[in-house]
């Protein structure tokens, strides 16, 4: 199991949308949606686009330059053109700060 | 006919694509990824070679020169550097503005030389980004060819250029041979003479993020390039090949030929092949291609071919590009003789580049590179 890292403050993220921050090289995306915390890659598996710019709605979020929304449960596109899922990871709020797990394998 | 007016662009830049040049990395702005020019490339990986990365390293570069071919390093204000090119993106006007020494390789007018002259591009390590500059310029009915070999670890930006004088002929291979960990970005940029013949081969295997842009321009009538790549994508890797001709010259001729494989999760290949022929550019004759195995799941390919096309009287102007995977028909045919798979797809790999290796000119490359695609077909 993978250390949990410090990603940012909770109340940096918005009540209902996300922030883009760095967990060591990784871009991570802390989203809010109906109250529960998620943490997925901050990048589009289409194109490089940080999904943290994107809106939040319906439990996914929406990469604002094609459209394709990933569930923020799974990481899964729920339509096109992104067919790619996004990698998740775990996420835990300890006090006031929101802390991330990477696995070893994820990309800078 | 008033109303007409403005309605067809007649003056604007000839390609959208190149419309900034300038020496001046202030005249372009700091790349954000949604640029047509950068949206393919991770921009996270550069290690802000894009950004304000100080150009502090430096690599060894190292020239076995042929007999009669004499290489120099020179200082900044030689007048013989920066006439090939314009810088057309900010890291390549970075690597102009930025770096220390240039090498300058310099051929005889006339001189024939049949043994190729080395130059090796030895990466230090990443921390420090890297600029270089070479020029190589051969001299009006002299034929030479150069291989520039770059190996090891580093994060690297640079320029060459290759002024070919009237009737010469060069062929260059370009092998980017780096370690798994070196970024380059590299522009090079050819200058070819009038009835002059050149020959330019890129090889990409090695490299996290290797991304080349050769540029053609015609510097009188009767000139011909052939630009020729092959590439192996591996798992993380992206291989990235922007080619630029512009015909502006009456009857020249262009050939570009890229072909590559990839193989792994998030191997990524791009190449965007841009060909201009200018209005006063009649007789021009140009095709180019792309091809891309993909021989895994995980894999991107992104291939961008456009013509721009200024004038009617052209002798031809093509483009095609197509990716896809072994053909199931192909295997079988071998499979059906015997041939076990492994085997069968190392053969078909294999006479897919084969056509490409078969013309690299200078032998010890072709022997090189023929070994370096074997040892990648390991399964």
């Amino acid at each position: 199991m993978s250390e949990f890292i410090r990603a940012c403050a909770l109340s940096e993220v918005p009540e209902e949308g996300a922030v883009g921050v760095e967990v060591g090289t990784v871009p991570v995306a802390i989203v809010r949606a109906d109250g529960e915390l998620y943490a997925i890659r901050d990048v589009c598996s289409h194109e490089e686009v940080p999904l943290s710019e994107g809106e939040v709605y319906d439990h996914t979020v929406e990469c604002w330059l094609h459209g394709s929304c990933f569930d923020l449960r799974t990481g899964k596109p729920t339509g096109p053109p992104a067919t790619q899922a996004v990698p998740t990871y775990q996420v835990k709020i300890d006090g006031d700060d929101v802390f991330v797990a990477l696995p070893e394998t994820a990309q800078p | 006919m008033s109303v007409l007016q403005g309605a067809v662009e007649t003056t604007g830049p000839v390609s959208r694509l190149h419309e900034k040049g300038s020496f001046d990395p202030a005249d372009f702005g700091v790349p954000t990824g949604r640029e047509e020019e950068w949206r393919f490339t991770p921009l996270r990986r550069l290690r802000g070679l894009h950004q304000e990365a100080p150009g502090d390293g430096s690599l060894g570069v190292e020239v076995t020169a042929a007999p009669g071919v004499t290489a120099e390093n020179t200082k900044r204000g030689d007048p013989r550097l920066g006439r090939a090119f314009t810088p057309a993106d900010r890291v390549s006007a970075r690597a102009y503005a930025g770096f220390g020494e240039a090498t300058v390789i310099s051929v005889p007018a006339g001189l024939e030389s049949a043994e190729p002259t080395w130059v090796t591009v030895r990466g230090q390590g990443t921390a420090e980004a890297a600029f270089g500059h070479t020029v190589v310029e051969v001299g009006a009915n002299a034929r030479a060819s150069v291989v520039i070999e770059q190996v090891g670890s580093a994060t690297f930006a640079d320029n060459v250029e290759f002024v070919v004088g009237d009737g010469a002929q060069l062929s260059v291979v370009s092998l980017q041979d780096w370690a798994d960990d070196a970024v380059h970005l590299s522009h090079h940029a050819l200058l070819v003479g009038r009835d002059a013949r050149v020959t330019h081969t890129v090889v990409s295997l090695g490299g996290d993020l290797v991304r080349l842009a050769p540029s053609v321009r015609y510097a009188g009538p009767g000139g011909d390039a052939e630009l020729r790549g092959l590439y192996f994508a591996d798992a993380g890797q992206h291989l990235e090949h922007r080619l630029f001709v512009d015909h502006g010259e009456r009857n020249c001729r262009s050939r570009v030929s890229y072909k590559g494989a990839l193989r792994g999760q998030d191997a990524h290949a791009v190449w965007i092949g841009d060909v201009a022929i200018r209005a006063e550019a009649t007789g021009t004759d140009t095709y180019e291609y792309n091809r891309n195995l993909v021989l895994s799941d995980g894999t991107r390919v992104d291939s961008v071919p456009n013509l721009e096309i200024l004038t009617g009287e052209v002798v031809g102007a093509g483009h095609a590009s197509a990716s896809g995977r072994l053909e199931d028909q192909h295997l079988f045919y071998l499979m059906a003789r015997g041939i076990p798979l492994d085997e069968a797809r190392r053969l078909v790999i294999q006479g897919f580049f084969g056509q490409l290796i078969d013309q690299i000119e200078v032998p010890q490359v072709r022997e090189r590179v023929s070994a370096a695609i074997e040892r990648e077909l390991t399964w």
